[in-house]
């Protein structure tokens, strides 16, 4: 037996929420984990602090702790729970900072627990700069010149030694957070001192530029037999001075030789043994002079990290599960290959196919964040495509980015989106050679290297081509074999929409879809994992079960993220329970839902409705489900519904009824129930005039969009007119700005349910904490409900209910509403399910998705016994905690509205709301102080509001300052306060005083926009400098409740997940 | 553009684009390694085969002859899905079609390589034709013409006289390399750790090669059918027991049956960059390079012959040691060139024999 016989129970620490530079990969590879161990027998402890993951799902692990990641509580955990070990090299490096933690306070050692996976030793040799930097010297491996500075002065003394570019990577930082490029000695300054506080241990490498080499990374294994294998190699096609997270990557690498690579594979497998990676997975990153050929060592990550997951998808070896595997005993030899189920793990996959991640971002939400892209991530999701060549691929990731059908529409040229890297860097690389630009000429201006731009000249060419040709079989097989969408095809020849698609259906030319096999097809495999190609034919395929295809939701945005790959993959399993052969589309490398192990069927391919009406024609479902993927399978329903193939649960029409606003606001004067008051306008004027019916302070936003993007609440008419300056393009006739009235200080609710035939249940009401106006997606959540009124929450209920049985909903129906002064009113529907429902099912035990399902399928409540769920028996509050990705966005303000700007939640579970709601703050990274200075600067409507709170700080032994206003009102009500002047009113100001680390929390309120902009510099200080700050009166209420009541006895207990 | 054919002697018929070349036929085989286009084409073990790429993607990277792994290109035939056109470097298919080397591009390689994997290593022939039936006629008279050659493919590819190299460690020892079509690179490394090195064609006598007095001898790698390989089968009979003796791939296929024990052809051999092979002496497992149709048969080996190496996909002896007759070889390629160099040591262990 190779398995350790000491461990039989392991405790596996997942990632927390979801930031920038630390996404749902975790999960995935978490989920796989705790899988591999439990089917090993093993007992499995899970702890982590995010709802929305599929690991924290009862069923992953033996026991799933929702808690913070946090050393005090892993100890609780810890000893409550016993482990023989505890494995941190799987929840990215959040997971591997509180490993090391914990082994080096002694708590492992207390409670007999050994780490797995990596010893603080050996984290340390890889992540501490001066340590690897040795064990470099010692391999003779090269690394750029840099210094390692530990304080401003020291800083300043290194850089005549380095020279201008200079890049600052802070030390034990995830996604190079806190780092940057620096090309004056201004800049440097600044970014210093930033990087010096973003290092826990005020450490920052200071470092030669490399911009413009290329840029690599060895996704790799070893046992503690000595077994080494390199799973994937993966080149940038960014060159380097883009973070890896951010850049678009290709595996296998591209453009190396034999020579080359081997080089880097034994440098790579030196530099693992050097630093005593004994078991697991781990990358280095390299980069390479394309004039010299000179190899230089980046940086090494002694964990599975964000690569691993690519890695995996991209070869189908599953780094996360072998890791996990390996961590207990076991070595490579001795485990199978998944994918061929007939040779062992202990091998490096051959791919006949190329692979091109491109990442997703979100600057549109980040109001004054420039849209540059650098050494620190800033990127929010990402897709995959997997093509025969590098250009299929790439065209296919392109069109998965879901930006446009036509994947690379034209853009007007802008040489500095060329010179400058940025989100639409690659579209205007397109565009460039579609106006002749040479090779050369690029290059000089990127540095990317020249075979890339080569198959970017190549695909434009062919547009020309493709425009002066004669429409053939022969021309149309050429553009589809370099990926081109039949939308583009129709815009570049001029042709009406689907024509295309019928020209194809007539010379029969189709997609193939070949499997990922990980051995270029050397071997039979078994494994379903396909993807499409027009350069390959196919043996057809016979499935005798009943199929039904789940369409997931693409890469992750701000607003449509893992909470949805949480449904879609629950779902399968509810969808195979019932004898059905579950079929998975989607494009998201990072996700659970693109594991091969997933559903029966994994196609990995766009979710537009071309690709995925392709599959359907493959495999021929009984049905496909456009619930569970967020609002991209939504968008996609009608298409696919047209093209004959059934919709399981709600209807097109009956979803209309929620997204189109003008029928929804019929449907609830129907029913009776209170709506804002709304109108239409599709320019200023119009707008102007429609404030007469719906009135000041009013809520604006275009149709059509999600995460409320660009929605603000407007309070009066220059509001309104810089509204629709700044707006006034995305309104037209058909596409009008939506204008509803504000209900200030309104509660907001958010009810998720699931209607079946003949029944309803609802899965719970979750009550926000900041008041109406900020996103249910940036608010913070409570369920049960703490200040809703029993009968209002018994009158919701109902109003749900109602409203679902009118609308015809079969499957899931999200509601917001809004309370105010005990009136409800409807606010919005979602006809699917929604971003709180993995909060909610978690929080109030009603396994939503599991009955979603069972709605679909058409049963009835005689089967599905709707009356044994019942939300409302619980004895545990849940908070749900939000996290802002700020930090990364310099210039962004971090005040919250009606445009969601999360990335992520937590949860904190409790046995009081006090307990609940300080954890999800723990969880979400706020770091709430127990004494110090609280900087007050607040509205005028919240002065009297907030008064207890001031009172609550003082008797907790705080002392206060505010600026001019708040000093003065609160110096009137007996407060001692120190009054700080306004950044206005010259210095030392207000903004001085915070950013010299002399404020421990901020409560800041405001409204209007010259006073948001006004106070913009202390939110922004707050967020550089990590300082707890709260914009919105009631969270700030509520809070400050709480840690009065953890003053006067510590409320902190933890305990898993329990099954309802 | 013209249309390239893939006819295999079994009837199936593969169409692409025709790139250049002339027409030729082989037996058809796949590689699955990434990277190394040239080495591969250059290694004389592939004299007579028609070589399918996997990776979908040649010439990236375009040129450089110094990486060349013999002074030839000998495959008989290359088909891959997209080779390398841009106006920048186009060179490599330019250096393959100067050479006469048919190459075929847009071949749907993906089905090609899954029909050898059933077929085994079939004949074909790559042409260029206008019609599918054109191609055939074309293809049967090529690979009727090609079966006919001399069935010792090895004496095809051995150096034509004898020749000797200096090494780079004036004190270290004289190796003999008895050469089967060998690659370069056995050479380099033998190069770095030897004084002198002498290299003899396939069909020189153990006397001949025992009168030059090396410490060791080196049987490298060659193309084809060890069993038709009969006069270096004698002569390392000859040898065994007198010298070191260490074989590579040919060279452990002959040493094998010199032994006594018997080779067989495999399905469709193992060609590529990530064969993971187990060292039973250094209780070790690494990543090979490997490019064999033939395999030694464990069973056929004699009692003091032991199994040192074992293939991990499929079980097959990877290599062998013999200590009462101070020999070993291995059937994978420690010298790379191209894959990973995990088994360079074995060259030190060989030096380590016979100082």
């Amino acid at each position: 037996m190779p398995q350790r016989e000491n461990i039989k129970k392991v405790l596996i620490l997942g990632s927390g929420p979801i930031q920038i530079g630390q996404a749902c990969e975790f999960d995935y590879s978490g989920t796989q984990a705790c899988k591999a161990l439990m089917s090993e027998g093993l007992e499995v402890i899970l702890v982590n602090s995010n709802p929305a993951t599929i690991m924290t799902d009862v069923d992953i692990a033996t026991k799933v702790y929702i808690e913070p990641l946090k050393k005090n509580f892993l100890e609780k955990i810890l000893e409550k729970e016993k482990p023989d070990a505890l494995i941190p090299t799987l929840g990215g490096q959040t997971a591997l900072n509180l490993g090391i933690e914990l082994e080096e306070s002694g708590v492992l050692e207390r409670l007999g627990v050994k780490m797995l996976g990596a010893t603080s030793e050996v984290i340390q040799r890889a992540e501490d700069r001066d340590k690897f930097r040795k064990i470099l010297d010692d391999l003779g491996a090269k690394y750029p010149k840099s210094e390692i500075v530990k304080s401003f002065e020291q800083g300043l003394g290194v850089v005549d030694d380095i020279g201008f570019p200079i890049i600052l990577r802070p030390n034990y930082t995830l996604g190079g957070g806190g780092g940057g490029i620096a090309y004056s000695t201004e800049e440097y300054k600044v970014k210093l001192a930033q990087a010096l506080h973003a290092s826990p241990t005020s450490e920052v490498l200071v470092e030669e530029s490399i911009l413009g080499w290329k840029e690599y990374e060895l996704e790799v294994m070893r046992d503690r037999a000595g077994t080494f294998v390199v799973v994937c190699s993966i080149e940038n096609l960014d060159p380097c001075g883009v973070h890896t997270g951010d850049s678009i990557t290709v595996a296998p690498q591209q453009t190396l030789t034999d020579h080359e690579y081997q080089e880097m594979r034994m440098e790579a497998k030196a530099i693992i043994e050097k630093v005593g990676i004994e078991t697991g997975g781990a990358n280095v990153q390299f980069a390479v002079c394309p004039k010299t050929g000179d190899r230089i060592v980046i940086e090494m990550n002694p964990r599975v990290s964000r690569s691993s997951a690519l890695a995996s998808k991209a070869t189908g070896f599953p780094i996360a599960k072998i890791a996990a595997l390996l961590a207990i005993g076991y070595h490579l030899d001795e485990i199978q290959n998944d994918i061929t189920k007939s040779t062992p793990a202990c091998f490096e996959p051959a791919l006949d196919y190329v692979v091109t991640k491109i990442p997703r971002f979100a600057f549109k939400k980040f109001h004054g964040a420039k849209d540059i892209l650098s050494i620190q991530m800033k990127s929010v999701g990402e897709v995959m495509g997997i093509g025969r060549t590098f250009k299929e691929s790439f065209m296919k990731a392109l069109l998965s980015l879901e930006m446009s059908p036509q994947g690379i529409a034209e853009v007007i040229y802008d040489e500095s989106k060329v010179s400058i890297p940025n989100s639409e860097r690659i579209f205007h690389l397109f565009q460039a050679f579609r106006e002749n630009k040479t090779i050369d000429e690029i290059f000089e201006i990127t540095a990317i290297t020249p075979w890339f731009l080569e198959q970017i000249q190549e695909i434009s060419k062919f547009e020309s081509d493709l425009k002066a040709s004669e429409l053939s079989p022969e021309l149309i097989i050429k553009a589809k074999r370099l990926g081109f969408s039949d939308c583009r095809i129709e815009v570049l020849k001029n042709l009406p929409a689907q024509s295309v698609s019928a020209y194809r259906s007539e010379n029969k030319i189709f997609p193939s879809y070949l499997q990922v096999d990980t051995c270029s097809g050397e071997f039979a495999s078994q494994t379903p994992y396909f993807y499409s190609t027009y350069w390959s034919s196919c043996a057809p395929r016979h499935i005798e079960k009943p199929q039904v295809v789940v369409l997931g939701s693409g890469p992750n945005r701000i607003g449509q993220g893992i909470e949805f790959d949480y449904s879609c993959v629950r779902s399968v399993k509810e969808f195979q329970s019932f004898g059905k052969h579950v079929i998975m589309v989607n494009s998201n490398p990072e996700t659970v839902s693109t594991d091969y192990d997933t559903a029966n069927e994994l196609y990995f391919e766009p979710l537009t409705s071309e690709h995925v009406l392709e599959v359907f024609r493959h495999v021929n479902p009984e049905g496909f489900v456009s619930q569970l993927g967020g609002q991209t399978p939504i968008l996609l329903a009608s298409s696919l519904v047209n093209a004959g193939y059934k919709m399981l649960g709600s209807t097109i029409e009956s979803m209309d009824l929620a997204e189109d606003r003008g029928q929804f606001i019929e449907l609830c004067k129907k029913l009776k129930f209170k709506i804002p008051k709304a109108a239409m306008a599709y320019d200023y004027e119009m707008a102007k005039e429609a404030c007469n019916v719906v009135d000041f302070p009013l809520l604006c936003r275009p149709s059509y969009v999600l995460g409320g993007q660009c929605m603000e609440i407007i309070e009066d008419e220059t509001d309104l007119k810089s509204y629709f300056e700044r707006n006034g393009n995305m309104m037209s006739k058909t596409q009008p700005c939506l204008m509803d009235q504000f209900l200030d200080r309104a509660l907001e609710v958010d009810v998720d349910l699931v209607r079946g035939d003949d029944w309803v249940v609802v899965g719970g009401i979750v009550e926000h904490i900041e008041a109406a106006g900020v996103h249910s997606g940036d608010s913070m959540g409570v369920l049960p409900p703490q200040r809703l009124k029993p009968e209002v929450a018994e009158l919701i209920q109902k109003m749900s209910c109602e409203l679902a049985q009118e609308m015809d909903v079969i499957g899931f129906l999200n509601l917001q509403l809004a309370i105010k002064n005990d009136e409800i009113f409807m606010i919005e529907a979602n006809p699917r399910s929604s971003r709180s429902v993995p909060f909610i099912a978690k929080a109030g035990g009603v396994p939503l998705v599991n009955l979603g399902v069972q709605a679909m399928l058409g049963k009835k409540s005689s089967e599905v016994h709707p009356e044994k769920y019942d939300w409302r028996k619980l004895d545990t509050i849940c908070v749900k905690g939000v996290v802002f990705p700020f930090k990364k966005f310099a210039e962004a303000d971090s005040i919250l509205g009606p445009e969601m700007k999360s990335t992520g939640e937590s949860m904190g579970r409790g046995k009081t709301y006090a307990e609940a709601i300080l954890k999800a703050l723990i969880s979400s990274h706020v770091n709430l102080p127990e004494k110090g200075e609280v900087f007050l600067s607040l509205r005028e409507k919240d002065k009297l509001e907030l008064l207890n709170v001031a009172q609550d700080l003082v008797d907790l032994g705080f002392s206060l300052s505010a600026t001019g206003g708040t000093a003065k009102f609160l110096i009137d009500q007996g407060f001692e306060v120190l009054a700080v002047k306004k950044v206005s009113q010259g210095r030392p100001h207000c903004v001085d005083r915070i950013r010299s680390g002399k404020v421990n929390m901020v409560i800041n309120t405001t409204s209007g926009r010259e006073a948001v902009e006004a106070s913009f510099t202390i939110r922004r200080s707050c967020v550089d400098y990590s300082i707890p700050c709260f914009t919105e009166s009631d969270a700030a209420i509520q809070v400050i409740e709480a840690l009065k009541k953890n003053s006067l006895k510590p409320i902190f207990e933890v305990s898993p997940l329990g099954l309802n | 553009m013209s249309l390239g054919f893939l006819v295999l002697d079994s009837g199936e018929v593969f169409s692409g684009q025709w790139l250049g070349g002339e027409p030729k036929a082989g037996e058809v085989v796949f590689n699955t390694s990434h990277s190394g286009y040239e080495e591969i084409a250059t290694d004389p073990s592939y004299y007579s085969q028609i070589m399918v790429m996997t990776a979908p993607q040649q010439g990236n990277y375009g040129v450089d002859d110094g990486v060349w792994e013999s002074k030839d290109i000998w495959i008989q035939g290359l088909l891959c899905l997209e080779m390398q056109n841009s106006t920048r470097d186009k060179s490599w298919v330019e250096r393959l079609t100067q050479k006469g080397v048919p190459v075929v591009e847009g071949m749907d390689t993906r089905s090609l390589v899954l029909c050898l994997r059933e077929k085994g290593t079939p004949w074909g022939a790559v042409v260029k034709a206008s019609t599918k039936k054109e191609a055939q006629d074309q293809a049967s008279v090529l690979i009727q013409a090609q079966k006919k050659m001399d069935s010792d493919w090895v004496h095809a590819v051995t150096c034509k006289e004898p020749y000797e190299l200096k090494g780079d460690r004036p004190s270290g020892a004289k190796v003999a390399v008895l050469d089967f079509g060998l690659k370069k690179n056995i050479l380099r490394e033998l190069k770095k750790r030897s004084s002198q090195i002498k290299v003899f064609p396939s069909r020189t006598s153990a006397k001949e090669i025992l009168s030059w007095d090396p410490h060791g001898v080196m049987l490298t790698n060659g193309p084809g059918n060890p069993v038709e390989v009969l006069e270096a089968t004698e002569t390392v009979r000859e040898l065994l027991g007198h010298r070191f003796i260490f074989g590579i791939c040919m060279g452990h296929q002959i040493l094998s049956q010199s032994l006594g024990a018997s080779t067989y052809k495999l399905k469709f051999g193992h060609r590529g960059s990530n064969q993971p092979v187990k060292d039973h002496n250094l209780d070790l497992i690494y990543m090979t390079s490997q490019n064999h149709g033939y395999a030694v048969d464990k069973k056929s080996l004699p009692e003091n012959v032991t199994v040192s190496h074992t293939h991990l996909n499929d079980q097959t002896v990877s290599g062998i040691m013999c200590l009462e007759k101070k020999c070993m070889s291995v059937q994978f390629h420690p010298e790379s060139h191209p894959g990973p160099r995990d088994a360079e040591g074995l060259f030190d262990y060989f030096i380590k024999q016979i100082q």
